[in-house]
């Protein structure tokens, strides 16, 4: 792989920075909430992209660069940029295709665990699956709400290895009842995760390169990309618990309807 | 004798990939993802340098740097920066970072490749 490829997509991201109008106290002026997120998600892309450029950098050095783990992290980062995009389009309708529909958690949760496994394995992250139980089907958009678990699903994983716990890190996509609906979720060792930190992460992504800075060393982007997708579609993203881990969690209404036929 | 690397690298893609290129020099190098690794691990192996991220899980790296710099032991342990963070944004307390916290070099991430790191680990070592 040609080493250069690296450094050139890393200038792509340092120009997307440069973009963000900066005045005249070096004070950045976030005209938008879609302004913020772009910030957020400029600075979590810096990572995958100095990891692929650092593994090729090893692979041109005669040394051991594995080509599945650029492959896992090229992919996970497309799949940040293609969840940004339709958080995007989510909240501006651009599209007729964004209605929402009938959706088995149980299923979503089972393709996000498909689509994570690579990931957790680079990262040293066991991934559980826990879908027991039967759940009647929820009325939501498939894509997003399988972007949003994803998003915050692989924000958690990164985030992993970093936790003071010494134990084997464990991430579980989840689903239980609750009393106000169907809870879908990523849990995970991480007592960093309250409310108090992702109200102060909210007030401050977009203005801070961490604004999570008890759950992420990043600026955990996957986590504003999954907020801004389900705010578009009337969800909210909560601090949620599932057998003793912590995690978020949206909490989906089931449809009498739906559960009738 | 081999010379011991302290390497904080809070992401374990990277940290893996640093710790590859440093052992290519001959360097014995151990990991710490946070802080409290750190300290455990810099008591126990008594580290010859130190590379240090300044985006950590819960603490500030500067913070933390401080507090390794309160241990009597490890005053003379030289330190590299090695950060996501750009170093313009430390303008302001690079003096700071050199005079109380006795950092070495402040290397910014995307513009520091492999070569150039064992470059700079390379010459502090002898120097």
């Amino acid at each position: 792989m040609n080493t250069d490829l690296g450094s050139i997509l890393l200038l792509q991201v340092q120009s997307i920075e440069g973009s963000i109008v900066v005045d005249d106290s070096s004070n950045i002026q976030l005209n938008s909430v879609s302004q913020q997120l772009l910030l957020s998600i400029a600075e979590q892309m810096k990572m995958p992209l100095l990891q692929i450029s650092r593994q090729a950098e090893i692979g041109s050095m005669g040394l051991t660069s594995d080509f599945t783990n650029i492959q896992t992290l090229a992919e996970n980062a497309l799949s940040l940029i293609d969840g940004y995009s339709l958080g995007l389009q989510l909240n501006r309708k651009l599209s007729y295709e964004l209605e929402s529909e009938s959706v088995s958690v149980s299923s979503i949760l089972y393709d996000a665990d498909q689509q994570l496994k690579a990931l957790a394995r680079l990262y040293n992250v066991q991934l559980e699956l826990n879908i027991g139980g039967k759940y009647g089907p929820v009325l939501a958009h498939k894509k997003g709400l399988l972007a949003a678990i994803i998003g915050l699903a692989s924000a958690i994983i990164e985030a992993l290895p970093s936790q003071p716990d010494e134990t084997q890190k464990t991430l579980s996509l989840a689903t239980h009842r609750c009393r106000y609906g169907i809870v879908a979720g990523v849990y995970a060792n991480i007592p960093g995760i309250s409310s108090d930190a992702l109200k102060r992460g909210r007030k401050l992504y977009g203005f801070s390169r961490q604004p999570l800075v008890e759950i992420s060393h990043t600026s955990g982007a996957g986590i504003f990309v999954a907020d801004s997708i389900l705010k578009a579609m009337k969800l909210n993203l909560h601090v949620s618990r599932h057998r003793r881990m912590y995690g978020l969690g949206v909490v989906l209404q089931p449809s009498s309807q739906l559960t009738m036929v | 004798m081999t010379k011991k690397i302290l390497l904080i690298e809070p992401d374990n893609v990277l940290a893996d990939i640093y710790r590859n290129g440093l052992s290519s020099m001959g360097l014995n190098v151990i990991s710490a993802y946070n802080a409290q690794q750190a300290i455990i691990l810099a008591d126990d192996e008594s580290p010859d340098l130190v590379i240090c991220e300044l985006q950590l899980v819960d603490h500030s790296g500067v913070e933390f740097l401080y507090e390794f710099r309160s241990y009597a032991d490890w005053l003379k342990i030289p330190i590299i920066i090695l950060s996501i963070v750009p170093p313009y944004e430390f303008s302001c307390s690079q003096i700071g970072l050199k005079r109380e916290l006795g950092v070495e070099s402040y290397l910014y991430k995307p513009q520091t490749n492999l070569h150039r790191l064992l470059e700079v680990v390379g010459s502090t070592l002898n120097s």
